[in-house]
């Protein structure tokens, strides 16, 4: 019995299935969202799911230069890391799997997609994927340091008895005590700074440096095609999923009307508009940083807002 | 178990690659206006790829240079199965008012097999979403085809 609820979780809720199904909506959100904020009609709210069933059906081209096992491995690789990272993060208060350092697991894992890409795109051999990975590698240097000042900033308002908690699940204990933390003024600038690393994280469009479609083709996507592609879109959904969940859990949490079903309702309907706010709003009025610019925002602006929320937790 | 799924999302998600070939900018100019919010051809699914190895239709537009000639028949490859030939103006079918230039070595139809053509120099937008949903359709019926 314990096995099967555990089977549960994996596969259904909130793991593979779960997952799959959310992200692909938050990402259709996005794109419809986008696109009434440019006066355009924009694509139905499933064309995320037609692009990901499409990519499917078509044939897999692995170049002659290419590394085939990596290439073909990286895709899975990335995918099965994030549906455990979603094991770890509470969703309305429910959990599948929990401890005492959730948040170093979650920064963990959440390493492990992003050099996934890395992988694959050194794996294909091409030039511009080249380009790209040396650009994750700088994307994912940028936004580390301040998810880190946020996670602490975090866990260290959740402390009780004196200990900094990287427990998500005291975190939403604390916060059904004392009320959201978004709410705490302390923790405003560790907000803001977590809602500009949500789309550096999952690549979304103004510090989507590695991946800049209009400059380098995707780059380390560039050769991909077919299912193994079909699985690095489905990860960018499951991505945003993940991140805004994170940021519900640790900003908006604890918000509880004492029914589980509704409580996951209610953070299912957080996650959207964190989406909406963090993504879709950037992307609609910023053009994309150069690679420099980006480095420099985040071990700067962002991580100094992180910072201050640090300091205002740790002495006032 | 989803080949109904695959099948139906074929004609619905079919992403561009744009390939000029010699052409003097009046065509690609006018495939990058059905993108634009005016037209917004983005609500029928359609996306701008950056690599072939993306695409499912490969828009060619242009007279075929020499000098062009070998790398359209080589992206045109690079493109996974099933993927959509279409001209884009008169210039890929005729060579227009460039045929017997020393340069031009067009039509296309000597080097690929075309599946839609869009006439026009250069063509409506109207005319160009009208070709491209065609293009869509056969998408489909290719994808129908394989299994």
């Amino acid at each position: 019995m314990e096995i099967l609820i555990k089977a549960v979780y994996i596969l259904i809720f909130p793991g593979l299935l779960f997952a799959t199904v959310f992200g692909l909506w938050l990402a259709g959100i996005d794109r419809k969202l986008l696109a009434r904020m440019q006066k355009r009609v924009g694509p139905p709210v499933l064309q995320p799911t037609y692009d990901f069933f499409k990519l499917l059906g078509k044939e897999t081209i692995i170049p002659a230069n290419a590394a085939k096992v990596t290439f073909l491995a990286a895709p899975y690789v990335g995918l099965i890391s994030l549906v455990v990272t979603a094991l770890f993060i509470p969703i309305g208060g429910l959990q599948a799997f929990g401890g005492m350092a959730d948040t170093v697991v979650i920064l963990y894992l959440m390493a492990i997609p992003s050099l996934a890409i890395i992988f694959g795109g050194s794996a294909s051999g091409s030039p511009f994927a080249g380009v790209g990975v040396s650009r994750s590698m700088v994307s994912i240097m940028s936004y580390e340091l301040p998810l880190i000042l946020v996670l602490l900033a975090v866990g260290r308002a959740a402390a009780y008895g004196g200990y900094t908690t990287f427990s998500l699940e005291q975190i939403t204990v604390i916060q059904q005590l004392t009320g959201p933390f978004l709410l705490d003024w302390r923790l405003i600038p560790a907000a803001v700074a977590m809602l500009l690393v949500i789309p550096c994280e999952v690549g979304a469009h103004p510090f989507d440096v590695g991946e800049a479609e209009t400059e380098i083709c995707e780059g380390p996507l560039v050769e991909y095609s077919g299912a193994p592609l079909a699985v690095f879109k489905l990860s960018h959904c499951i991505k945003m999923f993940i991140m805004t969940a994170l940021f519900t859990a640790l900003f908006l949490g604890g918000v509880t009307t004492g029914m589980l079903w509704l409580d996951v309702i209610i953070a299912l309907v957080f996650c959207t508009i964190v989406t909406v706010v963090s993504m879709t709003l950037t992307h609609a009025v910023m053009a994309r940083f150069r690679v420099e610019q980006l480095f420099k925002f985040f071990w700067t602006v962002v991580s100094g807002l992180a910072l201050v929320s640090l300091i205002l937790v740790w002495y006032v | 178990m989803f080949k109904k799924l695959i099948d139906n999302s074929a004609a619905k998600s079919p992403w561009l690659f744009h390939i000029n070939a010699g052409s003097c900018n009046g065509c690609d100019i006018e495939l990058v206006a059905v993108l634009t919010p005016r037209y917004d051809a983005e609500r029928l699914g359609f996306k701008l790829a950056g690599t072939p190895r993306h695409a499912d239709i490969v828009v060619v537009s242009g007279p075929i240079t020499a000098q062009s000639k070998d790398r359209v028949v080589r992206t045109i490859e690079q493109v996974p199965d099933p993927k959509v030939v279409v001209t884009l103006g008169s210039c890929p079918r005729s060579c227009n008012v460039f045929k017997g230039s020393y340069s031009v070595v067009g039509p296309l139809d000597k080097y690929v097999d075309i599946d839609v053509s869009i006439a026009g120099c250069a063509p409506k937008p109207e005319a160009i979403i009208d070709g491209l949903a065609l293009a869509t359709q056969i998408l489909k019926e290719k994808r129908g085809a394989k299994e």
